[in-house]
């Protein structure tokens, strides 16, 4: 398990994270969801080490986080990030040869290609893989950057449990890829038994794809638990400030549906009247 | 037939102890580095010893055609070594000091000899040069000639005026740099009967403010031809330079110039460039 | 490493070989290639009936091979230097020169040249032949270290900001060098225009022995860092996540870098744009893998400035041209270039 145990981080005497307890379990995927600047990409830097919180503490697989090696952690957990900046001219497959840094002296080079052509074939972008990175689309970037992480967590005979966390892995991606992304995020949950976190914006997609929902708001966990009760309306009219309603997913057992009501603008246009 | 090799034998030995009595006046292969060097090794009459010289070597206008060695300050090991020289010559302004070792390294005669500005320092140099060619006796003659051409300079110029005179070196960017004590420039005016007019604010070659300018008052002002060339001509010198419009030397347009080489060179023709310029400082001043 | 990096590597090694053996046996003074060889083997204890003329013995062994060695040692430094710090800024246009660690450097040189006698004597005293690779090394240090952080943004240094950084800690250390040379005596000033041109003029045996680890070793070690700088490129918090502690691969990075230029312009003075031309050249050829890149920029360095210095000692024979002056002249226009293609589209 990855689990923030109290954990608070405050910077400057701004607060950015408040007594927040929540654990990633091998096997389910996480939705973190929230309105901006709630705290989500900062939960996920504490997550992924590059933070360290002012309260509380992080345990990956009962030890705490500070207690395992870079290496080690690299080892265990990948991070995709939202966006990429590389600018130097890699080919796709090189980026995903990349997620197997980690494994450069463990592993042999044949081992390593395969864990990056496994990677490849899933993350669907197999085609891109001679292709030069910084002349790929966003999404199709995004994708590559997938692959990647996923050849970081490619491993067959590792013992302890690994941990993917994604970053609004869906908002470079067209529909159907959104779809890939997410589905294959659960399915791999259960197969490689990995546990996931992804930050999400779309609450639909949280609502069919995770097993666990947290929602935070102002740096505090406002809601946590399976999508039924977390995507109840009061809780979204609380932390979104937008009315909606809430039914059962078409054909899907368990799986609300959100629907958002229309902002209503008339209180501004009387207003200027 | 017989005879033959005796007589080729004989004929060998004679050049041999002919090539024997050559060795000791075995014509000599010199660079040499330094325009005042340079002009002393032709004023010697050595002139056909000599296979390269620097960039500063520019007079006679013969010397211009032997091989350069670049500029003295920036020589080159291996270029030196290329003209298979026997001694090389330089002033204490050669360089880089790697440079010179490596050449002296190789088993060449470095002869380095003082770059003082005074008329003592080409006495120095001239005996030097000589004594590192064997013409002791040519040189001699030199140093005579130079020390009584000088003398009837100084003579001529011990009761005369002094006039107050300002050197200013274009450094082709900035303002001029004036020359304070120790620079050539200043022996120069001392020897040509002026003073020089920053003689007490520096040493070496400073830029000077328009106060500066104002308060030390010249006469003359003193510039060599190209730095004449570059400000462009009297007219343009005289509003360039800040503050020479006010003084005296401004006001009555005397700019003097002569051709750097021949004025700051301290070779043999000191008495000669000290002879011209006092001419130049008193045609001036009346 | 695949057959095509290896092929490459071995190429630039053939290359550098052939390069070492040109310059060796071209100069001023003429010495033909048998003769060369013959040298050579005389000076490793060859038994040989008549020896070699000595004149041509001590144009070769005193004064062209420790120009070479330095060469060697020197365009490999630089060059790998260029790599490793493009790779650390997640910026392509990095070169030592450009950014001012090589001015760092040649500041603190000429201040200890000028000031040494009085300032810094007990120091000079103490460490001899290394008070000047030292002080060059400190001020490199500094100026990485300032224009890295003043450069940073979000976790890469931005290309503007760090050329326009670059070009006022090159206009500061101008200006400090410049009120520097008012305290220099006449001497002094010879040996500073000496620094700010850059030569390999005045190369000895003891200079390059002496000074031999401070370049190698880095140069050495510096591939080992290749998979972390790789890792770099994706991003810092990236590198982080594929297990590198990148806060200490930095400092290590950083000394790693100072003490090559601090050495390397101490040794040489100040030469442009090797670390820039050389890294890209491979880069457009052979892709961004540090791993090929840091090693074929090494040799790759030193043979162009093998060629760079025969360039400068033999075209204006016997004289000879500061080789900052070849570098800058291939370099310039290279970098206008870069600047035109970066201009257009991303790198």
């Amino acid at each position: 398990m990855l689990s923030t145990e109290h954990v608070s981080l405050t910077i400057r005497d701004k607060t950015l994270l408040k007594d927040l307890s929540l654990t990633i379990k091998p096997g389910e995927v996480l939705a973190v969801l929230g309105p901006n600047g709630a705290g989500k990409s900062t939960l996920l830097k504490l997550l992924s080490a590059e933070l360290k919180p002012s309260q509380g503490q992080i345990t990956l697989n009962a030890k705490p986080l500070t207690a395992w090696t870079k290496a080690e952690q690299a080892r265990l957990r990948a991070v995709l990030p939202q966006s990429s900046r590389l600018s130097f001219p890699f080919s796709a497959e090189e980026v995903v040869m990349m997620g197997r840094i980690p494994y450069r002296h463990s592993h042999t080079h044949n081992q390593n290609r395969q864990a990056v052509h496994a990677a490849l074939q899933i993350a669907h972008v197999e085609h891109l893989a001679q292709r030069l990175f910084t002349s790929l689309s966003g999404g199709e970037q995004q994708r590559v950057q997938l692959a990647r992480v996923l050849a970081q967590l490619w491993q067959v005979d590792s013992e302890q449990a690994r941990y993917l966390l994604l970053d609004e892995p869906t908002s470079a991606l067209d529909l159907a890829h959104q779809h890939h992304v997410l589905g294959l995020a659960q399915h791999l949950a259960k197969t490689w038994n990995l546990g996931v976190l992804t930050v999400l914006h779309d609450l639909n997609l949280a609502a069919l794809y995770a097993d666990q929902i947290a929602i935070l708001k102002e740096g505090q966990l406002q809601t946590y638990g399976e999508p039924q009760t977390s995507l109840a309306p009061s809780h979204i009219q609380q932390a979104f400030a937008v009315e909606v309603e809430v039914m059962p997913y078409p054909l899907q057992v368990n799986r609300p549906l959100v629907i958002t009501q229309r902002p209503n603008f008339n209180q501004f246009t009387t207003l200027t009247l | 037939m017989r005879f033959l090799p005796l007589l080729l034998g004989a004929f060998f030995s004679l050049i041999l102890s002919l090539s024997v009595q050559a060795e000791e006046h075995k014509p000599l292969r010199v660079v040499s580095v330094g325009g005042a060097l340079t002009e002393i090794v032709y004023a010697l009459q050595a002139d056909a010893y000599l296979v390269g010289v620097d960039t500063t070597s520019l007079y006679p206008e013969a010397a211009t055609k032997l091989p350069q060695v670049g500029y003295q300050r920036q020589l080159s090991a291996e270029g030196v070594l290329s003209l298979k020289p026997d001694l090389v010559l330089v002033t204490e302004e050669a360089g880089p000091p790697a440079v010179l070792e490596q050449i002296q390294a190789a088993g060449i005669q470095l002869v380095k000899l003082p770059s003082e500005y005074s008329a003592e320092g080409v006495m120095m140099k001239i005996q030097g040069v000589a004594d590192a060619l064997h013409k002791p006796a040519e040189g001699k003659q030199l140093s005579d000639a130079f020390m009584a051409d000088l003398a009837a300079v100084q003579a001529r110029l011990a009761h005369t005026e002094q006039p107050k005179v300002v050197f200013l070196l274009s450094m082709g960017k900035g303002s001029p740099m004036a020359a304070g004590r120790a620079t050539a420039a200043h022996a120069m005016i001392g020897l040509a009967g002026g003073q020089n007019a920053f003689a007490d604010t520096h040493t070496g070659y400073k830029p000077v403010s328009t106060e500066a300018m104002i308060a030390a008052n010249p006469d003359l002002l003193l510039v060599s031809k190209d730095t004449l060339t570059s400000l462009g001509g009297i007219d343009k010198a005289l509003n360039a330079i800040p503050g020479l419009k006010l003084t005296k030397a401004g006001k009555h347009r005397r700019i003097v110039t002569m051709e750097g080489l021949h004025l700051l060179g301290f070779g043999p023709r000191l008495p000669q460039a000290a002879a011209e310029l006092a001419t130049l400082f008193h045609t001036q001043s009346n | 490493m695949n057959k095509r990096s290896q092929g490459l590597l071995i190429s630039l090694v053939l290359l550098l070989l052939v390069m070492t053996i040109l310059a060796l046996g071209i100069g001023a003074v003429e010495i033909p290639a048998a003769q060369v060889l013959r040298i050579l083997a005389q000076q490793l204890g060859w038994p040989m009936a008549n020896p070699p003329d000595a004149g041509q013995i001590t144009v070769l062994v005193e004064i062209r091979a420790p120009r070479v060695a330095l060469g060697i040692l020197v365009g490999a430094g630089l060059a790998i230097t260029g790599a490793t710090i493009q790779g650390l800024f997640r910026n392509p246009l990095a070169d030592p020169g450009l950014i001012g660690i090589s001015s760092g450097a040649a500041l603190a040189a000429v201040s200890v040249i000028v000031l040494g006698a009085t300032v810094f004597q007990g120091l000079s005293s103490a460490l001899g032949a290394y008070t000047l690779p030292l002080a060059a090394f400190i001020g490199s240090l500094l100026v990485t270290g300032l224009v890295y952080r003043l450069a940073k943004l979000e976790g890469r240094t931005d290309i503007a900001t760090m050329l326009l950084a670059g070009i006022a800690i090159n206009a500061l250390l101008g200006a400090a060098t410049g009120l520097l040379t008012y305290a220099a005596n006449d001497t002094q000033l010879r040996t500073l225009t000496f620094w700010l041109m850059g030569s390999l003029g005045s190369a000895t045996w003891t200079q390059v022995l002496t000074t031999l680890p401070l370049i190698l070793l880095p140069v050495l070690v510096l591939p080992w860092f290749a998979p972390a700088l790789n890792a770099v490129l994706l991003g810092e918090a990236e590198a982080g996540h594929l297990g590198f502690n990148l806060e200490r691969i930095k400092q290590v990075l950083i000394v790693l870098v100072a003490l090559i230029v601090g050495t390397a312009v101490a040794l040489t003075g100040v030469i442009g744009f090797v670390g820039l031309v050389v890294p890209h050249l491979l880069r457009l050829a052979f892709g961004p893998d540090h791993r090929l890149l840091l090693p074929a920029s090494a040799l790759l360095g030193a043979s162009l400035l093998l060629v760079a210095d025969l360039i400068a000692r033999t075209v204006v024979n016997p004289a000879e041209l500061p080789i900052g002056i070849i570098t800058a002249l291939i370099g310039g226009p290279f970098f206008l270039w870069l600047l035109n293609r970066y201009r257009h589209r991303s790198f």
